[in-house]
């Protein structure tokens, strides 16, 4: 490989994976309680749902021409990167952690009702456990498309691997382009095996 | 003092009348089974009992104190509840499963696996064998039975009983049918037992109390029942 | 007796078909790369030979990029179309720009007779270089309306700029080497389609945008005069087959009638007509051509 490509892969792929780690701890954090407070309270359910999917239509250009004006998480660079990115991975976590929680066989939760659990031990003991593989799977499918789509960074000057796409792409430089999306396709494999591996091991044997 | 008493409930949900009007009371050491149709508000009324629902209308009474008096996590731990495929966690031990109210009330461990073993042996399930298995490692008829070690685990004085043998086979049903009998002269519980089996009911009752559309028809011995003259019990007993 | 009327009149219809000058027959197709302002161009030059020669045209609008467009014209599936003078001189003649408009013009027109038979017509006027962009509030208040204004001013500015521009040596190269701007930060690299947003919104204080482009027009903007020639040139103009020309009498003179006829200014307030606006291209070329009192 060219040794200028060469020498700018480590620190795109270490700003890559920072663009994704951080979008999706940020989508874990917001979307799995809300995922668990929806299966609470019914009524917001469409309306949080709806808003999630409709997302993830929104262009990535779009977005983010939407996004620059908004102070503190708005601007040109990493940050509306990453705050795209989290609105894009919201959705499968959202809807795998109510789907999860709510697809608990029901005679499960009766019991667990009749024998006086709080809300809160019925949460924790039983649904969350019993949901586990489920909500996984939602953070598995919206990290290996983070990964993915998280080369649209580079238009925003976010960095990442997508840097070599974008250039690639304005210079007709095809090993350029493909020195961005490989990793990133490796990387996905990776993310979605690794993933894979630890879902295997929280589902029941 | 009856043990459960039921004053002139009515409950409705959403605008829909469940039950209308029940009045009647379960006396320590008897099996009350509520026999009725799909849809009659038996289950309805098992719920009113250990207070995952309250009366719209008039009062359920526990040990002569209204369910709405009761601390309600007090007033279900002291109230065994076995419902149909047991409602066992998957994702629990049969052990666990077994050992889980005592656990919540806060048992020492030691006491906790003392009584699983116990209850599991007296179920008919060897602790040796069965402890470290999983629900779905086990037979219809073996999940009913830790169900009902479950609902025993704190030794309640009331057991509540939702159908929970209306998914087994025919043998496997009346084996646990008799097992019940045996149950209930070992342990000298309080039951409720909701069925829509006539034969359940004339086997396991010692009174039948026959729900219509959410009222009481009859409430009457079991021995008696034979003897009942309205249309819908003689429905039921057409079956036999 | 009938039969050989019929005879007949099928001979001299062959005879005249076979005679006749292909260039009759066959419509002018005019061909154009796929952005909006190729098509708006592609419309104006197929209305315009409409008009004053009264014959049959062909639009091939749309071709997918440079070399598409080249390809069709050198096999004659296309008779012209408009190319920039920077764009074919480095993308088809592989050659670098490095040179001012007239000089990059001569070398481009020579290599296109010499090697492809085919002539660049006098440019249409229009330059679409790369051009730096300032707010028209910071433009105003200190005075500057060229690069070397820019640069004469104290503060530091922040760019914002495409891919293209950060990567191509005639782009941020050139630029810092010809005025020695002087710059707050590193500059903010985005896609082309966010520049304007940014430059409006403050995150950046200067872009390097595209000279055409729609939004110049719209927005109160200042574009930089490149009064050192940084940049290379990127003047349109036709491009058009000899044989189409000697097949077509007064083809030639009518495409010269667009010669100089188009602005950078007139360009970009028909490249937001379509783009920002959403209005058909025909529509907008018409009212161009309408307007312009060309005929």
């Amino acid at each position: 490989m060219r040794s200028d490509l060469a020498n700018d892969i480590p620190h795109l792929i270490a700003e890559h994976l920072t663009l994704v780690g951080s979008a999706m701890l940020l989508a874990i954090l917001a979307g799995v309680p809300v995922g668990i407070l929806l299966t609470r309270r019914t009524g917001a359910r469409r309306w949080v749902l709806g808003m999630a999917s409709v997302m993830q239509t929104i262009p990535s250009l779009a977005l983010f021409g939407f996004l620059i004006p908004i102070p503190w998480i708005g601007g040109i660079g990493q940050r509306t990167a990453v705050v795209s990115l989290f609105l894009y991975a919201l959705l499968p976590i959202l809807r795998n952690t109510f789907v999860g929680i709510t697809s608990v066989d029901p005679g499960v939760c009766e019991s667990a009702a009749a024998m006086g659990m709080t809300d809160g031990q019925l949460l924790r003991q039983v649904q969350l456990p019993l949901a586990a593989p489920t909500i996984l799977a939602g953070i598995r499918v919206a990290t290996v498309t983070t990964v993915g789509t998280a080369a649209i960074a580079a238009a925003i000057g976010g960095g990442g691997l997508g840097v070599f796409i974008f250039r690639g792409v304005a210079s007709v430089d095809a090993e350029q382009i493909l020195a961005g999306a490989i990793p990133s396709a490796v990387l996905a494999l990776l993310a979605d095996w690794g993933l894979g591996w630890i879902e295997r091991k929280l589902s029941p044997r | 003092m009856p043990l459960v008493e039921f004053r002139n409930v009515d409950y409705e949900i959403a605008g829909k009348q469940i039950l209308a009007g029940i009045s009647l009371s379960v006396e320590t050491g008897e099996t009350l089974v509520l026999l009725g149709r799909s849809g009659s508000g038996k289950s309805t009324a098992l719920k009113l009992t250990n207070g995952m629902l309250f009366p719209t209308r008039g009062q359920v009474l526990v040990g002569g104190r209204s369910t709405l008096d009761w601390d309600p996590v007090a007033l279900k731990r002291g109230i065994g509840y076995v419902i149909q495929d047991a409602g066992l966690f998957p994702h629990y031990t049969v052990a666990q499963n077994v050992g889980l109210i005592p656990r919540l009330e806060g048992w020492k461990e030691p006491v906790v696996k003392q009584r699983v073993d116990q209850l599991l042996e007296s179920v008919g399930m060897p602790a040796a064998e069965f402890r470290t298995r999983y629900p779905r490692q086990l037979s219809g008829g073996q999940r009913q039975r830790i169900g009902v070690a479950r609902a025993l685990a704190a030794n309640p004085p009331l057991l509540l009983f939702d159908e929970p043998f209306g998914a087994l086979d025919p043998v496997t049903r009346f084996e646990l049918q008799q097992q019940f009998l045996a149950w209930q002269a070992d342990f000298g519980k309080t039951s409720i037992f909701v069925t829509h089996d006539i034969r359940e009911a004339l086997r396991l009752g010692s009174r039948i109390a026959l729900l219509v559309n959410g009222r009481l028809e009859l409430i009457t011995r079991a021995a008696e029942f034979a003897n009942a003259g309205s249309p819908d019990a003689r429905a039921f007993l057409a079956c036999l | 007796m009938d039969r050989t009327k019929a005879v007949a009149a099928l001979i001299v219809l062959l005879a005249l078909g076979g005679c006749a000058p292909s260039g009759s027959t066959r419509p002018i197709r005019i061909g154009s790369k796929n952005f909006t302002e190729q098509v708006i161009l592609g419309e104006i030059i197929a209305q315009y030979l409409e008009r004053r020669l009264h014959l049959p045209v062909e639009r091939r609008l749309n071709l997918g990029g440079t070399l598409l467009a080249h390809q069709a014209l050198r096999n004659g599936e296309i008779d012209l179309y408009p190319e920039y003078t920077g764009t074919a001189l480095a993308a088809i003649l592989k050659e670098s720009v490095t040179s001012g408009p007239s000089d990059v013009l001569a070398r481009v027109r020579s290599a296109y007779l010499r090697d492809f038979q085919i002539e660049w017509l006098d440019p249409i006027g229009i330059d679409n270089g790369f051009a730096l962009v300032v707010r028209g509030s910071d433009a105003r208040g200190r005075k500057i309306e060229s690069l070397s204004d820019a640069a004469r001013a104290n503060d530091g500015w922040i760019l914002g700029a495409g891919y293209e521009f950060e990567q191509r040596a005639d782009g941020l190269p050139a630029l810092n080497k010809t005025y020695g701007l002087r710059w707050r930060g590193r500059p903010k690299i985005m896609d082309l389609g966010l520049l304007y947003k940014a430059l409006d919104q403050g995150q950046v204080t200067m872009i390097a945008a595209n000279a055409t482009d729609g939004l110049l027009s719209k927005l109160d903007l200042q574009a930089l005069r490149d009064d050192k020639h940084a940049f290379p040139p990127y003047e349109v103009a036709i491009a058009v087959r000899r044989d189409s020309m000697l097949r077509t009498p007064g083809l030639r003179e009518a495409l010269l009638g667009l010669s100089g006829k188009i602005t950078n200014s007139a360009m970009q307030a028909l490249n937001y007509k379509a783009d920002g606006e959403h209005r058909s291209v025909a529509d907008v070329a018409k009212e161009f051509l309408d307007t312009s009192g060309l005929r």
